[in-house]
């Protein structure tokens, strides 16, 4: 990684930190040379020349079967896909579950900030109820989905699904170990991470972290 | 007395067979009629595919696929197009070798499982882009093998996704084939588009206007290289042509004869087909419908005039010789229709 | 030489399996053939034809407006077919077989291979091929068959 690339995200954006987890994961199971992260399109593509890893962008909500793609073309590679609340649980809905279903070894990353970010913060399935955003003005009508929660169901037994945030590294480190494992295994794995999302939440400083942790009354972190 | 190089078989079987020959490793597929049997075909055939749960997945592994250096494709039809157009696309911009077989079905919706030629424009200049594909038109069964065996060629040896347009009439149709009479071609070798440890780093979006306009030209100088390595076309008795017919796919099968019908009343008719719509061969339709005994052009479809637009967007604006259409959307036209209907225009 | 013949009936009659053979015969016989289906959208129930053409030269397209010759066996094929029917086109109409199929008792699942017999007569006739290529095809694709003999039994009443 260079310190000559400017960092393209937000002040405060959860995604550096889960991004450069993950390669210190990918550095001590030295698989960096086998990954390739696949990029959703919407905050995620800002890593496309983020770590020193094979990576590159999809299309919004198609991350999961690119992926799997890839993968069922070269089975011993370590296949990532980096995608947000909205490419996961909106538009990319049928394709995660689907993937899920079939059990593909592939790993999914879901950076939740319960918005859409790159567009400017409209609701996604994960945004609270009443949660207000431009596209739900006078509040969220809708629930959110928890996704981890609602995949279980379908998931092999020998899947990994799990939650973690983006101010808790140990777990975040913890958990995308064990999904690289578990697609090692040959099996299926999603880690939702909580992110940091200060431009949307218009939050400062420890306003920031406290919005984040109490995403976690909703957003329960652990495996299912 | 049967000819032991000679087989009685569909065209959705000569799609499958030539896709096996090309070296093809694997099919992404999702069923609609009249393309599914292309898939279950490929699978009788005990290769590699998996059927996903709609064709934006399909058409997205299949980009993974070649990614990876798999020579991955795709068949569908119609509303299934559409949504295949989606994965296309992103091949578009990438410069993947997507291969794909659309068989044109009536449209639009649902329309028929059936038969068309309405499906042109959705593979030639489909999606938000500017048409940087190989588009493939195929006449009869033993054209549609080796117009896939050019495409899978052409996809890899370029790198721009590559279309063979067909329709139901042609995968359903049961013909003999001698297949001595089949070239065997040697195959261009797929490669990892990402390969291991190479750190890559590729984007699909582009930060600003600049960025984009000059990857699109970069890919427009490349497609116009290739052009007249790939641009191709049959022309028949245009020498002393009056009117030209111009037709492709199955409606050209039955132009031919239409022709053939006319000539012998003595009508100077020739045929220009265009055996690729992207790039087109503007190259011989230029100097076919400039000929100088050309009085008119005739453009005959089983669509309202998508042929046509590609026609007379890739002529020369200055031949200034009359147009004239036969147009049955989504209806097969039978060579008797097609020869009283010419005898009603020709100037 | 050209022959063109068209077969209507309805969805799960038999008429691809008619179309089938006749091709096969004609194939096996060293003759051109095309042959293309066209069905409406029900799995069951609908109108099925198959356009089948017969020549000494290679066929280039597999539909035509004319037949020379039509097999109808049932209402549905009949309307389906109109089109296809000619000044000169030779019928071979269910509805003039009533009488033979009740006092050979065919049931209605082996009109099909009553019908192909009618047909090996009159390709026979006309100079196409002769039964026996029929037959020999026929026995082919059924003489596997648990109940061949009976199928056979059919095709020679």
């Amino acid at each position: 990684m260079s310190d000559l690339i400017p960092v393209k995200f937000c002040n405060g954006c959860g995604y550096p930190i889960i991004l450069m987890l993950l390669n210190k994961i990918l550095k001590e199971m030295d698989l960096t040379s086998q990954t390739v992260l696949g990029l959703d399109i919407g905050c995620s593509l800002l890593a496309v020349n983020f770590l020193p890893v094979n990576t590159f962008q999809t299309h919004h909500g198609r991350v999961t079967p690119t992926m799997m793609g890839f993968k069922r073309a070269r089975p011993n590679s370590i296949c990532i896909g980096c995608t947000g609340d909205g490419g996961a649980y909106a538009i990319g809905l049928q394709g995660l579950a689907h993937a899920i279903k079939r059990d593909e070894p592939i790993t999914v990353i879901v950076v939740n900030n319960t918005v859409y970010g790159m567009t400017g913060g409209q609701v996604t399935p994960t945004s609270l109820h009443q949660q207000k955003t431009e596209t739900s003005p006078e509040g969220n009508i809708d629930h959110p989905l928890l996704g981890p929660e609602f995949f279980k169901p379908i998931a092999h037994k020998d899947a990994f699904l799990a939650r973690t945030a983006a101010n808790d590294p140990k777990q975040i480190q913890e958990f995308l170990t064990k999904a690289i494992e578990t697609q090692q295994a040959g099996h299926f794995s999603l880690v939702e991470i909580l992110s940091f999302c200060p431009t949307h939440w218009k939050t400062k400083g420890v306003e920031t972290i406290n919005y984040l942790n109490n995403l976690k009354e909703t957003f329960k972190p652990g495996t299912l | 007395m049967v000819d032991a190089n000679k087989k009685f078989i569909t065209g959705a079987d000569m799609a499958v067979k030539a896709a096996i020959d090309a070296g093809a490793q694997m099919m992404y597929g999702y069923p609609i009629t009249p393309a599914t049997e292309i898939f279950t075909g490929w699978i009788k055939n005990k290769q590699n595919f998996l059927q996903t749960e709609d064709e934006i997945s399909a058409g997205f592994a299949v980009c993974g696929g070649v990614l990876a250096g798999q020579k991955a494709f795709s068949a569908s039809s119609g509303p299934g197009h559409v949504l295949m157009q989606d994965g296309f696309i992103m091949a578009e911009g990438m410069r993947l070798p997507f291969v794909l077989f659309a068989a044109q079905r009536g449209g639009p919706s649902s329309g028929t499982v059936i038969y068309s030629q309405q499906e042109v424009m959705l593979a030639c200049y489909g999606g938000n882009g500017e048409g940087m594909r190989l588009v493939y038109s195929p006449s009869g069964p033993e054209e549609l093998y080796a117009l896939t065996r050019r495409a899978f060629n052409e996809a890899w040896k370029y790198r721009f996704p590559a279309i063979v347009l067909t329709d139901g009439y042609t995968l359903k149709e049961k013909s003999i084939v001698d297949f001595s009479l089949i070239n065997d071609v040697e195959n261009f070798p797929a490669y990892p588009l990402v390969a291991e440890g190479q750190n890559i780093h590729w984007p699909n979006i582009f930060t600003s206007e600049e960025e984009l306009n000059h990857e699109l030209n970069l890919a427009k100088a490349d497609f116009d290289k290739i052009t007249p390595l790939v641009a191709t076309s049959e022309i028949i008795q245009t020498d002393d042509a009056e009117v030209i017919l111009i037709a492709h796919g199955i409606v050209a099968v039955a132009a031919k004869e239409a022709l053939a019908k006319l000539r012998l009343e003595n009508q100077k008719v020739g045929l220009f087909r265009p055996i690729t719509l992207r790039p087109f061969d503007k190259v011989t339709l230029d100097k076919t419908v400039g000929g100088k005994n050309v009085k008119q052009v005739i453009v005959i479809e089983s669509s309202f005039g998508q042929l046509a637009r590609l026609v007379k967007d890739s002529m020369d604006t200055t031949l200034g010789k009359p147009f004239n259409y036969i147009q049955y959307p989504a209806l097969g036209i039978e060579i008797e229709e097609m020869v009283s209907e010419i005898k009603k225009i020709i100037i | 030489m050209i022959y063109k013949v068209l077969l209507a009936g309805d969805g799960g009659q038999g008429v691809q399996t008619i179309a089938d053979l006749i091709c096969r015969a004609a194939f096996k016989k060293g003759l051109e053939v095309t042959e293309i289906p066209n069905y409406g959208l029900e799995q069951r129930g609908g109108a099925s034809l198959s356009f089948v053409q017969i020549s000494d030269t290679k066929i280039g397209y597999p539909k035509f407006s004319c037949a020379d010759l039509m097999l109808i066996i049932s209402n549905q094929g009949r309307e389906r077919s109109l089109a296809q029917k000619g000044a000169n086109t030779q019928i071979i109409d269910i509805k003039d077989f009533k009488d033979e199929l009740e006092a050979k008792k065919i049931s209605s699942q082996n009109i099909n291979i009553f019908f192909l017999k009618v047909l090996a007569s009159f390709f026979e006739e006309n100079g196409i091929f002769n039964k026996v290529d029929l037959e020999q095809v026929f026995e082919e694709k059924f003489g596997k068959k648990e109940n061949w003999l009976e199928i056979k039994d059919i095709f020679n009443k």
